[in-house]
């Protein structure tokens, strides 16, 4: 495991500035209510806006739709939409991962199908991994799909599936064929599935707070065509596991608390601030830096074509503690109730932070069991 | 809620990209090779034990080393500020016995900033204390270049073993750079938690030389390029700290399988592997830009980083270690004591969180990302 120190080259820093000059006009500081991260609104209209930039799906080929960019520059794309608050929630997920898994396992018919409206910035999906009995044990998944003509059945039942209700397409691991004794990865399959399929049923699971963002989804007798399977059949596990590598150790697992803090130094500003304040500003300041060079450097070995599974584990364990971190150092120091209707945006984004941070150490994968991932990687074992 | 404001916010203008800064991989073999030899664990305890390890020293001197990063024409080995901070990555990786930093990119720096000769030998240097450059010394200079000492220097790294004692002070609104040859001074020997020399140093009226310091050579840049020293030492000792604790947690069977597949212990190799690879990052940035030009923002992340990863790394070798971390047999004590000791060296948590603090209130709301992603070169 290393992580090579790496900076921008130039065409990396005019896209950098770029970006900042989009969203300055779009979204000026001290006007819009930032999100918090990756969990910011959906805003179809924005994420056309942005796709029209060409900074939607802009790894992925021009030949179907993207923009022929590297892993950096589309760090350095999300990097500053996410520290900015921005709405990116429409075409998150397929931005980030679906995009990807479609490319590389697709068909060609597949690719033409959903990478152009992807990169459109159209097409919202969910995804379909925990159900009821099976969450850090993935492949223990028992929703099946079970043959059909020319397709395939679908029942069983998904929880946590964030945005379900407000998304287009759903891509699913589910079992194709029985779990067998002493291979619990085989047997598994992945599919693209029509949100509006007859037979799929939304119901909210309400977060927390009340609001609405994860949902149950179950399937009746949901059919299925055989041109919504990703890849082959039974090799539904090393494709998510391949998956997961894109959704680790970018700046979404240590910006989330970014918008906060920045709004805290503008709500205070000209105002007399004690040291320890300001000392706190310093160690924040540091810190990301140090956690930023680390993801950074993750994103260009992909781009030379490594697979850093280890060190994007190290850095979403890190991370994700770090973002927890903030918010607890910012309460210890603010000596205000802050609550969500508090008329200041900071202390509004804090009580959110607070209420909403307890998950940021267990989406996409428990830092437990990242940790697992990355010791085995650390004793050079197989992940 | 503030109103949008009609002037642009910070970060627009797109930042310059700058001449890479390559670091010979040979510098990192050649000390690697060197210290594997002649660190071994008893060496090293040897060398607590006697306040010294001069064969190491000799032979450290016979790569050139010792004067890494000083200008060829100065009487220096050449090589940049980023090569020497590889070669005190490796001391500290080896827990090399040495004086690397204040000899070569410290002492030899100020010596050949000021323009003044290296003496045959040995060098170290004063390191400002909280309270000003010589913390209860004074220095009087006579126009001829000499200049004489009175009082007393604290935490002087190896003074015991120098052949002259390098200071940097303010004398009436310009920095001087002051040497005064260590036979003229009274020595007493104290030591840092890992058993470092870090001696006092009366220097009873000592005459030396002097000469004014180069541009920009003054207290504060000592402190910073003594930060950053401490930082490359500590990078090498956090890596060879967490390797140890990998192979001993391997080793070590309990319950019927290796401490290291319990999941408790692997949290403790997960936490270090992350500290050790943020210090080192840290570490190799700040080098970097401090190789090009200045290196305010990088140098003080860096070591507070390094400080606060220290404290945590330490904790969690130690943990995994169980009783044998705790013993004078067992090597771990050599990179835990002297993280507990860099840590504390040129700059604090509290020091370096505060000239943060400076920068990044400054930079204001709409400068804090351009800060925190350009660094230095942002701010100016």
């Amino acid at each position: 495991m290393r992580f090579t120190p790496t900076e921008l080259t130039g065409p990396e820093l005019d896209l950098q500035a770029e970006v900042r000059e989009f969203l300055a006009a779009e979204l000026p500081p001290g006007t819009h209510e930032p999100g918090l991260g990756m969990a910011a609104d959906h805003d179809r209209e924005f994420s056309a806006r942005m796709a029209a930039r060409g900074w939607v799906g802009m790894a992925l080929p021009s030949r179907w739709g993207g923009s022929d960019r590297s892993a950096v520059q589309r760090f350095i794309v999300v990097e500053e939409m996410l520290r900015w608050g921005a709405p990116v929630g429409h075409h998150w997920v397929g931005d980030r991962q679906t995009g990807n898994v479609i490319l590389k396992f697709g068909t060609d018919e597949q690719r033409e199908r959903f990478l152009p409206p992807i990169c459109r910035g159209e097409l919202g999906f969910s995804i379909g991994m925990s159900e009821p009995d099976s969450g850090s044990d993935l492949a223990s998944v028992s929703t099946r799909a079970e043959r059909a003509d020319d397709g395939w059945i679908v029942n069983g039942t998904k929880i946590w599936t964030s945005n379900a209700h407000m998304n287009d397409w759903f891509i699913c691991l589910l079992r194709t064929s029985p779990m067998e004794d002493g291979n619990k990865h085989a047997g598994l399959s992945q599919f693209l599935i029509d949100l509006s399929s007859p037979g799929l049923e939304i119901n909210p699971i309400p977060f927390l707070d009340g609001s609405h963002h994860f949902n149950e989804v179950t399937f009746h007798d949901v059919y299925v065509p055989d041109i919504n399977v990703v890849g082959d059949p039974g090799m539904g596990w090393h494709q998510n596991t391949t998956e997961m590598a894109y959704e680790r150790g970018g700046p979404d697992r240590w910006l989330s608390p970014f918008s906060t803090v920045e709004q805290l130094l503008r709500e205070t500003a000209g105002t007399p601030m004690e040291d320890t304040v300001s000392d706190l500003f310093g160690e924040l300041a540091a810190r990301w830096w140090g956690i930023r060079n680390l993801s950074l450097s993750v994103a260009r070995l992909i781009d030379e074509g490594e697979a850093p599974s280890v060190e994007s584990a190290l850095v979403k364990e890190m991370g994700t503690r770090f973002e927890q971190e903030v918010v607890e150092k910012l309460v210890q120091l603010i000596d205000q109730e802050y609550s969500p209707e508090s008329e200041s945006l900071f202390e509004r984004l804090l009580a959110q932070c607070v209420v909403t941070f307890p998950g940021n150490t267990i989406r996409g994968g428990t830092i437990e069991i990242l940790r697992s991932v990355a010791a085995k990687g650390l004793q050079g074992l197989p992940a | 809620m503030t109103a949008a404001s009609s002037t642009q916010p910070a970060g627009m203008t797109a930042l310059t990209a700058r001449e890479p800064v390559v670091v010979d991989e040979l510098v990192t073999e050649t000390a690697h090779r060197l210290f594997n030899e002649l660190c071994t664990h008893e060496a090293v305890q040897a060398a607590e034990d006697n306040g010294a390890a001069p064969e190491i020293w000799d032979a450290f001197c016979e790569t050139g080393f010792d004067l890494i990063a000083i200008d060829e024409a100065a009487g220096g080995s050449g090589g940049t500020l980023a090569e020497a901070a590889e070669v005190l990555r490796m001391v500290g990786y080896h827990s090399a016995p040495i004086p690397a930093a204040e000899n070569g990119i410290l002492g030899g720096w100020l010596l050949a900033s000021a323009g003044m000769d290296r003496p045959d030998g040995l060098v170290t240097v004063v390191p400002p204390s909280a309270q000003g450059p010589t913390a209860g010394c004074s220095i009087a200079l006579a126009g001829d270049g000499s200049a004489s000492v009175t009082g007393e220097a604290l935490r002087v790294p190896w003074a015991r073993i120098a052949d002259e004692i390098v200071c940097v002070c303010e004398h009436d609104g310009q920095s001087i750079v002051v040497a005064v040859p260590a036979s003229q001074c009274q020595i007493t020997p104290f030591v840092n938690m890992a058993g470092e020399p870090r001696d006092t140093v009366r220097f009873n009226g000592a005459a030396g030389r002097a000469a004014p310091a180069g541009d920009g050579v003054n207290a504060d840049s000592l402190i910073q390029r003594g930060a950053l020293s401490r930082v490359a030492l500590m990078a090498g000792a956090i890596e060879k700290m967490c390797q140890l604790t990998v192979t001993y947690t391997n080793d070590r069977v309990q319950f019927g399988r290796p401490v290291a597949r319990f999941q408790a212990v692997q949290q403790h190799l997960v936490w270090a592997a992350q500290d050790a690879a943020l210090v080192r990052m840290a570490a190799e940035c700040a080098a970097r830009e401090a190789t090009r030009d200045c290196a305010d923002f990088e140098i003080a992340a860096a070591k507070l980083i390094a400080n606060q990863a220290a404290a945590r790394a330490t904790k969690a070798c130690h943990q995994a270690h169980g009783a044998m971390g705790m013993t004078q047999e067992y090597p771990l004590h050599h990179f835990s004591r002297r993280l507990w000791s860099w840590r504390k060296e040129y700059g604090s948590d509290a020091h370096w969180s505060a000239a943060l603090g400076k920068m990044a209130t400054g930079a204001g709301a709409d400068g804090l990302y351009p800060l925190i992603t350009g660094g230095t070169a942002a701010l100016q």
